[in-house]
C-alpha cells in the first residue's frame, strides 16, 4: 500500500490528464515534414478548387472561337484549349469534380465496407458466411466493364457525376470489407472483448466502442489509399470517355484532350497542368496516408 | 458412540458453512469445441474441454479450481458465466437456471456474476481511459444515472482497489501489470456482483505483486460479500484463497473437498501427485515426490475408463474400462476413483 500512496504524490506533480493514443498519433503526424507538406498541398488544391467560382470569372463551358489554342499569357495563365476555354479555370473546376468523386466514393466505400466487415467479423458463423459470399460476388464484377456497360445503358438518360459515384462505390467496397473483417477477427480474440460482453455491453456497443477504435488506424490508412485510387479511377474512366460527361470539366476529361496527337506533341500547356496536378495530388494523398500509418504505429519513434 | 464420532468429525471439518444458502450449482457441465475437418469443413470430432463438471458453491465461499494447463478450468469458468455456450448440463445461479437463457434476460443476469481475467494486458481496451473502462458496466445497467454520480462511484472503486485518483484520466498502458489487474478488479466490482470468477488473476504477475492482489481480493470478499470461483494452476495460491478446492484433470473434477483435507490427506492419486509437487520451504524435511510419467492425453481423444489411468501410478486393469463417478467418500469429500472408498 505504501508504494501506491507514493505513486499518487509523484503523479500529482506530473500532468493531470495523460495523452490519449490519438493525441500521441497527432503529435507524431505533425512532426512528419513530408506528410505536412503533402497535407498543405492537398488543402491548397482543395480550397482553390472549391472556391473556383470566386477565383476565376471565365465561363467554363462557352466555346470561344476567337481564342483557340492560345499559349500561356498573362490573360490566360495556362493558355487555352482547342475550344478556346481557359485551361486554368478548367483545372480549378476539374479539381472540384475529381476531388468530389474521390471523396464521395471513399466515404461510401469505407462506410459500407467497414459495416459489412465488422458485422461479418464480429458475429462469425452464418452471418460471416453470407456476408462474405456477397462480398466475393461483388468483387467478381469487373469494375471497368461494368461502368462502361452502365454508361451505355443509361446514355443520355441518367448519366453524370452522381451515377458515376454510385457505380464505383457499389462495386468498390469489397476489399475494405475483407480487410476490416480480418482485423476484427484478430482483435476480438482479446480478452477485453469478453470483458465487455460480461459487463453487459450490447453487440453494437462492443463493435462501436471496443472493436472499431482499435482497428480504426487500419481503416484510416485504407481510406487514404482508396481516396487516391478513386481519383485515378475517375480520371482513367474520363480519359477513356466513360466517366464524367464530356461537358463537365474534370482532370480526366482534360487529359482526354491529349488523345489527339497534335495536342500531345504541340500543345503541352493543355495537358501538362492537369497531369501534374493529378500526379502530385495522388502522391500527396499517399504521403499523408503513410504519415498517418507511421503516426498510429506505437512502435515508430518519430 | 458412533453418533458422537460423527459429530466430532463434522466439527473437524468446519470450512463448509452449512447454514449458508447455495449461490451456484453446476451439474454435469459439458463444453465441447467442434473440430472441423475435411473438404466441406464438417464437424469430425469434439475437443471435450469440460466433460461433466459438477459442484455447488455457497454464498460467501471460495472454491479453488486447480489443474494443469489445458485441463479445461478456464473453459469451465467462462461457460459458467455464459461467455461460452455450454454443450450440456445445467448451471443454476441464485435459484435460477441460467443454462438456456439468452439475449436481454441473460444481459440482465450478467450484472450478478463478473469475471477477473487472466491477462492484465489483453483484458483492458487500450483506447479507453481507465475511468471509462470502470464506468462502462455502470452506464450499461443504469443509463439514467447522472454522470457526476457515476464518476464519484468509479473514483471510490479505484481508491478501494488501491489506485490513485488521477488513474481515472489515464490509459491502461501507463500502469504496471499489478495495477492493471486492480483496474480489472474494479471493473468487475462496479456492478456489485454476487459471484466473481477469477481466472488465474495473478498467474501473469510478479511474485511480489501476486500477494498484494490476492490480499486485495480477500479484503474485497468481506467488504462486498463476494463468492469466488478461483481458477489457478498454483496450489499455494489456491491454498491462500480457498475454502474448498476442486482438482481438475482432462475436463473432469477428480476430487473436491475442503482445503484442509486436500492438503493433509489427498485421496485421488492425481491430487497426491500434485500435492507432492508443492515446494517445501524447509530443506531438512524430506518429502516423497510422486513424479507423473507421460503427457496429458488429448481432450479430443480422451482415454477410455478413468481419464487418468494412462498416467496413474496405482492404476489397475479395470481402470481402463470403468469410468469412475464423482462420489462422496466422506462427508464433504468427493473423489472420482474406483480405488478410493
Amino acid at each position: 500500500m505504501a508504494e501506491v500512496i507514493n505513486d499518487t504524490s509523484i503523479t500529482k506533480i506530473k500532468v493531470q490528464k495523460s495523452l490519449s493514443p490519438w493525441a500521441v498519433a497527432r503529435r507524431k503526424f505533425l512532426r512528419n515534414k513530408l506528410a505536412m507538406v503533402s497535407l498543405f498541398f492537398l488543402m491548397t488544391v482543395s480550397i482553390l478548387s472549391f472556391l473556383a467560382p470566386y477565383i476565376t470569372t471565365a465561363d467554363i463551358t462557352r466555346v470561344n472561337i476567337g481564342s483557340m489554342s492560345l499559349t500561356p499569357s498573362s490573360e490566360h495563365w495556362f493558355g487555352t484549349d482547342k475550344s478556346g476555354r481557359d485551361v486554368f479555370t478548367r483545372l480549378l473546376y476539374g479539381g472540384r469534380v475529381s476531388l468530389l468523386v474521390g471523396i464521395s466514393c471513399t466515404l461510401l466505400i469505407i462506410t459500407f465496407g467497414t459495416l459489412i466487415g465488422a458485422l461479418a467479423g464480429f458475429f462469425g458463423g452464418i452471418v460471416d458466411a453470407l456476408l462474405m459470399r456477397f462480398t466475393d460476388f461483388i468483387l467478381n464484377f469487373p469494375l471497368l466493364v461494368f461502368v462502361i456497360v452502365l454508361n451505355a445503358v443509361f446514355f443520355g438518360k441518367l448519366g453524370g457525376v452522381p451515377v458515376l459515384i454510385a457505380v464505383i462505390s457499389v462495386l468498390g467496397w469489397g476489399g475494405v470489407a475483407r480487410l476490416v473483417r480480418s482485423k476484427i477477427l484478430s482483435e476480438k480474440e482479446n480478452e477485453y472483448i469478453l470483458a465487455a460482453i460480461s459487463i453487459g455491453s450490447r453487440p453494437a456497443k462492443v463493435i462501436m466502442k471496443h472493436l472499431l477504435p482499435n482497428v480504426l488506424s487500419t481503416i484510416i490508412v485504407q481510406a487514404t489509399l482508396t481516396f487516391a485510387a478513386m481519383i485515378v479511377v475517375e480520371s482513367g474512366l474520363s480519359y477513356l470517355g466513360f466517366g464524367v460527361p464530356a461537358e463537365t470539366p474534370s482532370w480526366g476529361n482534360m487529359l482526354a484532350a491529349s488523345r489527339e496527337p497534335d495536342v500531345l506533341q504541340n500543345m503541352p500547356w493543355i495537358w501538362i497542368p492537369p497531369a501534374l496536378t493529378l500526379v502530385i495530388t495522388i502522391l500527396s494523398i499517399n504521403f499523408i496516408g503513410e504519415g498517418i500509418k507511421d503516426a498510429l504505429n506505437p512502435k515508430s519513434l518519430r | 458412540m458412533s453418533n458422537v464420532v460423527d459429530i466430532q468429525h463434522k466439527e473437524q471439518s468446519p470450512p463448509l458453512p452449512t447454514n449458508h444458502e447455495t449461490l451456484l450449482e453446476v451439474k454435469d457441465l459439458k463444453t465441447y469445441y467442434p473440430v472441423k475437418g475435411g473438404f466441406f469443413r464438417r464437424t469430425v470430432g469434439h475437443v471435450k474441454a469440460v466433460d461433466g463438471v459438477s459442484f455447488t458453491l455457497k454464498k460467501g465461499e471460495t472454491l479453488g479450481l486447480v489443474g494443469e494447463s489445458g485441463c479445461g478450468k478456464s473453459t469451465a469458468g467462462r461457460t459458467i458465466l455464459k461467455l461460452l455456450k455450454p454443450t450440456g448440463g445445467s448451471i443454476v445461479f441464485n435459484g435460477e437456471d441460467i443454462t438456456k437463457i439468452r439475449g436481454g434476460r441473460l444481459r440482465e443476469r450478467r450484472k450478478d456474476f463478473q469475471m477477473v481475467f487472466q491477462d492484465p494486458y489483453a483484458s483492458l481496451n487500450p483506447m479507453q481511459m481507465v475511468g471509462d473502462i470502470v464506468s462502462e458496466p455502470i452506464k450499461n445497467y443504469y443509463p439514467r444515472k447522472k454522470a457526476k454520480e457515476i464518476k464519484q462511484e468509479v473514483m471510490e472503486l479505484l481508491n478501494r482497489v488501491g489506485l490513485p485518483d488521477d488513474a481515472y484520466y489515464k490509459y491502461a498502458h501507463e500502469f504496471s501489470g499489478g495495477q492493471r489487474q486492480r483496474i480489472g478488479i474494479a471493473r468487475a466490482l462496479a456492478l456489485k456482483p454476487k459471484l466473481i470468477i477469477a481466472d488465474e488473476p495473478v498467474s501473469a504477475l510478479d511474485v511480489s505483486v501476486q500477494s498484494q492482489v490476492l490480499n486485495l481480493l480477500n479484503e474485497l470478499q468481506d467488504d462486498f460479500n463476494l463468492t469466488y470461483l478461483f481458477i489457478a494452476h498454483d496450489l499455494s495460491v489456491v491454498k491462500h484463497m480457498s475454502d474448498k478446492i476442486g482438482i481438475m484433470y482432462l475436463g473432469h473434477i477428480v476430487e473436491i473437498a475442503d482445503k484442509k483435507s486436500i492438503y493433509e490427506e489427498p485421496l485421488h492419486p492425481y491430487t497426491q501427485a500434485l500435492i507432492s509437487a508443492v515446494p517445501e520451504p524447509n530443506p531438512k524435511k524430506k518429502k516423497e515426490r510422486i513424479v507423473l510419467e507421460g503427457d496429458v492425453p488429448s481432450p479430443e481423444n480422451p482415454p477410455s475408463g478413468c481419464p487418468f489411468h494412462t498416467r496413474c501410478p496405482v492404476a489397475v486393469d479395470k481402470c481402463s474400462t470403468i469410468k469412475p463417478e464423482l462420489k462422496e467418500v466422506k462427508p464433504g469429500r468427493q473423489v472420482a476413483c474406483i480405488l478410493v472408498d
